[in-house]
């Protein structure tokens, strides 16, 4: 493991912003994440004023607006960020594994085989509520992951080339299967449909606390491969002559982008574009370092997140449109943007 | 598609149409001799597929979709139906249920119709009531087994019995039914006149596939006959808009519904929150509602809403919690 807390630039270090920049940037991020931390509270679908959620958060009482905020907003707010931050991490974790700027978690098949495990809890076992089929998401995504883990072995070991084509053939088939069962039968594709989404709404805290030890570990061994990683980004016989270990810190990675990515699936549901946009506009912000690329998806991502949900509660009031649909609406338009404005920013 | 597999598709429709009426059209002497007996009385009957003979006293009736439990609620005794869900099946009487179990299922919904099945049935009537594209789909199959007459699912439910029991012979059952409704709506309307005009009403719900942490203010279903025949003042959509029922309002909206003076939420035949709604019941909003704590929720029973029979049951379950409300302050 000493080799995996050695320090590495990654390439392109001199072309990289400066630390100044960085710093700033970093700063910024974090204010931005505050911020919507703090309007997340404030917003919602109903008008309740500053000094209720000031007195709902320090001075509780049974006045019901406060029942409104410790038990809803605080709680979507609170999943919003962790969702946020394992979405971004492991998004960062996949394009950092695969050398490919347009990857995600779905590419290896965790989207689909927790959207399959779903649809069998549902279909088939005729589980309803979110609180029983979270588990099978999150057994959906850590076994299919496995599974191609496995597929994309070769005897010189794992091949991201490999490992990524078998997750889009196994995402296929499990994405095929759970169409035949949802097609034949409609009412379970009726109780997916808010999952299926992408949703951070009426998801109790409870839901979130089984699967926050997963995600601490896994941030923890994501930041932990983050340098071996930027030594891989030259090759992998550049990285085993300055002594990283690519098999195992592949392994290590992907372990932790199915946790990071499985839990946060399981929680929310698939939320597209998180994992893909926010590590690409990390990358333009500071260059190829890993470990700053994680560290600012972990602040970014969570923002991107908590602000879509933001816009999702007001823009169609009294009813809300889910995260997942907001992420997409917003975040398609802004990568194209962001893209054609910087030329990409490559691996 | 290439020009041969077109043309082997439809060689492949073809041969299959003509299979449907071939055992459609067969059957032993005795079988076709009273089946032509029966067909010689006929009469004509319009629907939402237009102006169609049936026979006048149709004894093989299949009943699809929507039809099967209202037809059965009129004393109809079909001898194919659809499947009824189990929250359909639970509440209907035991001799209907009886009835629904005798009857050969043909399938889950109309759209799974296992047509070789139901023409095995040799029925002299089908009724229909599905989506207007989904009857589209199987119409020349239907009407090449049997007189159908089909209703869309926009037809208002005090006609779309009349139609039933029109097409099935069973008008007097239905009248039956129609007094007691009658009855029932004079009765509450002479015993609660000054909550119906004064009362601001607000009907709330939620489905087996809501969305986790949402529930809905409900203007269709029962409650809509709690408005057109009882004149309950409770919201409904402007003209020409979505039903609020397809809005999916978040918990915490739950706070605005102090607004009313009474709720109206959803129970089983036991009188128990709907085990959907079991969650807003539960949440710290709904128990810190004025309206709660006052005895202002009234748990109400809706069965159906597209025959007498359920309707019947719901403005009982109406009637008893209303004489429960507590006195207006």
């Amino acid at each position: 493991m000493t080799v995996l807390a050695q320090q590495h630039d990654g390439p392109g270090a001199t072309t990289a912003p400066g630390p100044r920049r960085r710093l700033l940037g970093l700063v910024t991020a974090l204010l931005v994440l505050s911020a919507l931390l703090v309007l997340s509270v404030l917003i919602g679908s109903t008008e309740i004023s500053p000094s209720v959620v000031w007195n709902a958060l320090f001075h509780p009482s049974a006045d019901i607006d406060q029942f409104a905020i410790r038990d809803y907003r605080l709680p979507r707010t609170i999943i919003g960020l962790a969702v946020g931050v394992a979405l971004g991490l492991s998004g960062a974790l996949i394009q950092a594994i695969t050398r490919n700027p347009l990857a995600d978690p779905g590419v290896l098949g965790v989207h689909a085989g927790a959207s399959f495990a779903v649809t069998v809890a549902v279909g088939v076992l005729g589980i309803r509520e979110i609180q029983g089929y979270m588990w099978f998401a999150f057994a959906g995504a850590l076994i299919v992951t496995l599974m191609v883990l496995a597929l994309g072995s070769t005897r010189q070991g794992q091949s991201p080339v490999v490992m990524v084509l078998a997750g889009v053939c196994v995402g296929a088939v499990l994405g095929g299967a759970r169409e035949a069962i949802q097609l034949t039968d409609p009412e379970a594709f009726d109780a997916m449909r808010s999952w299926n989404a992408g949703s951070i709404v009426g998801r109790p805290l409870d839901l979130l606390w089984p699967i926050l030890p997963l995600l601490a570990v896994a941030l923890v061994l994501a930041l932990a491969v983050s340098g071996p990683l930027n030594a891989m980004a030259l090759g992998d016989d550049l990285a085993t002559a300055q002594g990283v270990h690519p098999a195992r810190t592949r392994i290590l990675a992907v372990v932790a982008l199915t946790l990071l990515a499985g839990g946060a699936t399981a929680i929310a549901g698939p939320v597209a574009f998180v994992g893909l946009m926010v590590p690409h506009v990390a990358r333009w912000i500071v260059g190829p370092n890993q470990r700053w690329i994680f560290v600012y998806s972990i602040l970014l991502a969570p923002s991107l997140l908590l602000a879509s949900d933001i816009v999702g509660r007001i823009v169609m009031r009294p009813g809300e449109i889910p995260v997942g649909i907001v992420t997409a609406f917003i975040g398609a338009p802004v990568l194209i943007i962001l893209v054609r404005r910087n030329k990409a920013s490559g691996l | 598609m290439t020009e041969t597999r077109r043309r082997g598709t439809a060689l492949a429709a073809a041969l299959m149409g003509v299979a449907l009426v071939l055992t459609a059209c067969g059957g032993n002497d005795s079988e076709s001799t009273t089946d032509t007996a029966a067909a010689a009385k006929t009469r004509t009957v319009t629907a939402g597929n237009g102006a169609v003979e049936i026979p006048a006293a149709p004894q093989r009736v299949v009943a699809l979709g929507n039809t099967t439990q209202p037809f059965i609620d009129i004393g109809g005794k079909p001898v194919g139906v659809t499947e009824l869900s189990a929250s359909e099946l639970d509440p209907i009487p035991a001799e209907q249920k009886a009835t629904y179990e005798a009857a050969t299922k043909l399938g889950a919904d109309t759209a799974e119709v296992d047509l070789e099945k139901l023409a095995g049935l040799k029925p002299d009537l089908i009724l229909v009531q599905v989506p207007d594209d989904e009857f589209e789909g199987i119409k020349k199959q239907l009407e090449a087994v049997a007189p159908t007459l089909f209703w869309g699912l926009d037809t208002e439910w005090k006609a779309f019995a009349d139609a039933l029991a029109t097409a099935g012979n069973l008008t007097d059952s239905l009248s039956q039914q129609k007094t007691q409704f009658t009855d029932k709506i004079a009765k509450i309307k002479a015993t609660y006149p000054a909550i119906i005009a004064d009362t601001k009403f607000v009907a709330v719900d939620r489905w087996d596939n809501s969305d986790p942490g949402t529930f809905v203010i409900s203007d269709f279903g029962c409650i809509e006959i709690a408005q057109g025949d009882i004149g309950l003042n409770a919201p409904k959509a402007a003209a020409g808009a979505d039903p609020l029922g397809w809005t999916n309002l978040p918990f915490e909206q739950i706070a605005g519904l102090t607004k009313y003076d009474v709720i109206l939420y959803p129970v089983d035949a036991a009188g128990q929150p709907k085990k959907a709604f079991a969650p807003v019941v539960e949440s710290n909003t709904w128990k810190s509602l004025s309206t709660v704590t006052s005895g202002h929720a009234l748990g109400v029973f809706c069965p159906g809403n597209n025959s007498y029979g359920p309707v019947l049951q719901y403005l009982d379950s109406l009637d008893r919690a209303l004489a429960a409300l507590p006195a207006k302050k």
